[in-house]
């Protein structure tokens, strides 16, 4: 069984009835192309979208449950939207139905000082919520590139990497408890404040990443860590991408430290980010740019950190090494690195954003193997991302000669040629940003076929009428 | 040639907090960084000197509490030769008057450089006062809102940003400036830099040091008076004019005429 062959049902005007009752008028968008458009999509260049035929802000669990039993009882399709950031089409209704837009469920509900741990509603913007914590001297280790717009519950379910995941992980490891609603309906509490808990199956992380295909949640328990009282961030100049590719394992590796943070990126990554930034950063003989972090308890341990790091990267043939150690120059170097993803959308809006995850000592290789798919077929496959994580953003780019057709005929090749190779290196297709509908053909190209079937098992098992975010992950 | 720039440790914005019912900087809390407009100076200096033919030496100024050594590193850490910080008990509660009556006693005992740079003003006071008053005391001619400085023959040639548009001055002989963040980019610091200026001393001077007498110094010397600490209201007034049909959008329409005659605009 699989999402094409449920059959679904539009929506009524019964159950436009019956919704607008239950959350009240104002929270239902219906019969609107115009408000209801922008739920057509999220931040995934070139793929399909479709709007909703309802879009519904609920209030809270209770009045999800029940919405949740309407559109079960009904058949109708049921995807949940966090801020539309993700980068899979996870959040597109490929079906139609209803989007769940979780713009009133955006509350801190608790920030626990003695047992480290905040509440969460799912809408609220994930930089919130070290926003909140700062005067605590607490933090929440998450850090994805959208941080100030995405949201918590989206970050939930899609675990969302990001760039101090070398150090601190990701989001997954920071979540003890979920609140949601199962695919039919019934609320369902996971987990809790505990720091360690093996009473039955890991029902909890099994939530985490399930890219909105398993329930919806509507509360959820972060772990806290003290924040760091120093870090410091230092963006290291290479001549070549080999060079600064081949840095990164000795990094990991040889100083004995781990940094908070490596990102790398590629000439084309940071010289178009930084044009689009009106940044004028002198890296005019730079032909990659490593971007470090080390953060710890005191000023004095994160100066011999960053020391030997950057001692590291000269040796390794780094050109240049910049220490920010302030707020602003932290922010200066950190932005050319975030903003990456959008300047390229500016200047290049057609390209296929990847995001491919291998072993660590398998980033020379990896670079390796893109290069060479890159001179196969013509295309510029311009590189940055999380080298710390061996996940890397290698993103094919449309050649400007190329009409738009000829690009969707020759990129499926170059992404099967390219997810193939890395697997022969032990390396997978999505390392944060999720399958959605994206991916979900070449997942099935080179995935193990039993984890195929047991997920698909399981999504039957949950959701026997296909109604959570159907389309999504396989078919 | 010496150029002096002066430098003043500020609260981190980023990370500053008021105290809700004195309405002041609770300055114990943030860590202290440069103010960011004496970065644009250090950087016009540090300009200066890379396209200067001769030797050129920059000093870095500053007055405050020892902790103040901290932004003095990370200026040299940038480049600049040498920093010099004036701390003593005698200099707390400096007003602006003050601080640049103690700054000129500083520079005359540095020996006057051939320029003296300075941001615009500080984000904690936003006075502006500092540069300039230090200017007058020492006698040297001021330019203000400098957007561009080069060296020329016998002086300085720089562009002012005024409201209605740029002036361009040349001035010769010793001049002190003010720049706005137009001036240039700031650099970061590099590793190696970083580490060199770990190694270097910086000159702490005193009071004494200085020949200035405690009775020309500090709070007790400043004319400022700080009266009162208030935050200001909002005196803004917002009047909605409901406009869904004709006839509203008639007495809508009236009533922004009244009010624009009212206030003698019309």
């Amino acid at each position: 069984m699989n999402s094409a062959t449920h059959s679904y049902q539009p929506i009524s005007t019964n159950v436009v009835k019956e919704l607008s009752d239950l959350l009240g008028a104002s929270n239902i968008i219906f019969n609107d192309p115009e408000r209801l458009e922008p739920f057509s999509r999220d931040e995934a260049a070139d793929c399909e979208t479709r709007n909703p035929e309802l879009v519904a802000r609920p209030g809270n669990a209770e009045e999800l449950a029940q919405l949740v039993r309407v559109a079960n009882r009904e058949r109708i399709p049921v995807t949940a939207r966090g801020a539309g950031s993700g980068l899979s089409g996870g959040a597109v209704p490929l079906f139609g139905g209803i989007v769940l837009d979780f713009g009133r469920m955006n509350r801190i509900l608790e920030i626990d000082r003695a047992n480290l741990t905040i509440t969460v509603e799912p809408g609220v913007i994930t930089s919130e919520i070290n926003e909140a914590l700062r005067p605590y001297g607490l933090f929440y280790a998450g850090y994805p590139m959208s941080l100030e717009t995405c949201t918590i519950g989206g970050n939930v379910a899609e675990n969302a990497g990001g760039g101090k995941a070398v150090k601190y992980g990701v989001t997954g490891r920071y979540v003890l408890g979920i609140d949601m609603v199962s695919p039919t309906g019934e609320l369902v509490s996971l987990g809790g404040k505990l720091v360690k808990d093996v009473s039955g199956l890991n029902l909890l992380q099994l939530m985490v990443g399930s890219e909105g295909i398993l329930g919806v949640f509507t509360k959820i328990i972060l772990k806290l860590l003290p924040l760091p009282k120093a870090s410091v961030d230092m963006l290291c100049l290479f001549k070549t991408i080999d060079e600064a590719v081949a840095a990164v394992p000795k990094i990991m590796t040889e100083g004995g430290i781990i940094p908070t943070a490596v990102e790398f990126m590629d000439r084309l990554s940071f010289a178009t980010s930084c044009e689009y930034l009106n940044e004028s950063l002198p890296c005019a003989d730079a032909g990659a740019m490593l971007l470090i972090t080390v953060d710890g308890a005191d000023e004095k341990q994160v100066e011999h950190d960053y020391d030997v790091i950057g001692e590291q990267c000269l040796a390794a043939g780094a050109t240049n090494v910049y220490v920010a150690d302030t707020h602003v120059n932290s922010e200066r170097i950190w932005r050319i690195r975030r903003a990456v993803a959008e300047a390229f959308k500016v200047f290049s809006p057609h390209q296929s954003l990847e995001d491919i995850v291998v072993p660590i000592a398998a980033i020379p290789a990896a670079s390796a193997a893109v290069n060479e798919i890159s001179a196969k077929y013509g295309v510029k496959i311009p590189c940055y991302g999380h080298a710390g994580d061996g996940n890397l953003h290698a993103t094919p780019v449309m050649p400007p000669e190329w009409t738009f057709e000829h690009w969707h005929g020759v990129l499926p090749e170059i992404l099967m040629d390219m997810y193939k190779a890395i697997a022969k290196i032990g390396g997978h297709i999505s390392g944060e940003h999720g399958i959605g509908h994206k991916r979900k053909k070449y997942l099935a190209a080179v995935a193990d076929p039993g984890f195929m079937l047991m997920m698909r098992n399981i999504k039957t098992a949950l959701d026997p009428n296909g109604i959570m975010n159907p389309g999504k992950i396989f078919d | 040639m010496k150029i002096i720039v002066l430098i003043k440790q500020v609260p981190e914005s980023q990370a500053t907090r008021m105290d809700e019912t004195t309405g002041t900087l609770i300055r114990e809390a943030a860590s202290s960084v440069i103010n960011p407009l004496d970065l644009h100076a250090i950087e016009c200096a540090l300009l200066i000197k890379e396209a200067a033919k001769e030797k050129c030496e920059i000093v870095c100024l500053s007055m405050g509490p020892p902790a103040a050594t901290k932004v003095l590193r990370e200026a040299m850490a940038l480049g600049v030769d040498h920093g010099v910080l004036l701390s003593d008990r005698a200099f707390a509660g400096s007003d602006t008057w003050c601080t640049a009556f103690t700054l000129a006693a500083a520079v005359r005992k540095l020996g006057l450089p051939d320029l003296i740079l300075c941001g615009e003003r500080a984000t904690d006071g936003e006075t502006g006062q500092t540069g300039p008053a230090m200017g007058a005391f020492l006698d040297l001619p001021v330019i203000s809102f400098v957007s561009h400085i080069e060296q020329i023959a016998g002086g300085w040639r720089a562009r002012r940003m005024l409201e209605d548009g740029y002036e361009t001055v040349e001035i010769d002989g010793p001049a002190l400036a003010c720049v706005l963040k137009e001036a240039a980019v700031p650099r970061l610091p590099t590793l190696q830099g970083k580490r060199l200026s770990r190694a270097k001393d910086i000159d702490i001077m005193s009071a004494q040091d200085l020949g200035v007498s405690q009775d020309d110094t500090g709070l007790k010397a400043s004319p400022t008076r700080v009266v009162k600490i208030f935050r200001p209201s909002h005196l803004k007034k917002c009047e909605k004019l409901p406009a869904m049909d004709p006839a509203q959008a008639e007495k809508a329409v009236d009533r922004v005429v009244c009010l624009l005659k009212e206030k003698g605009l019309i």
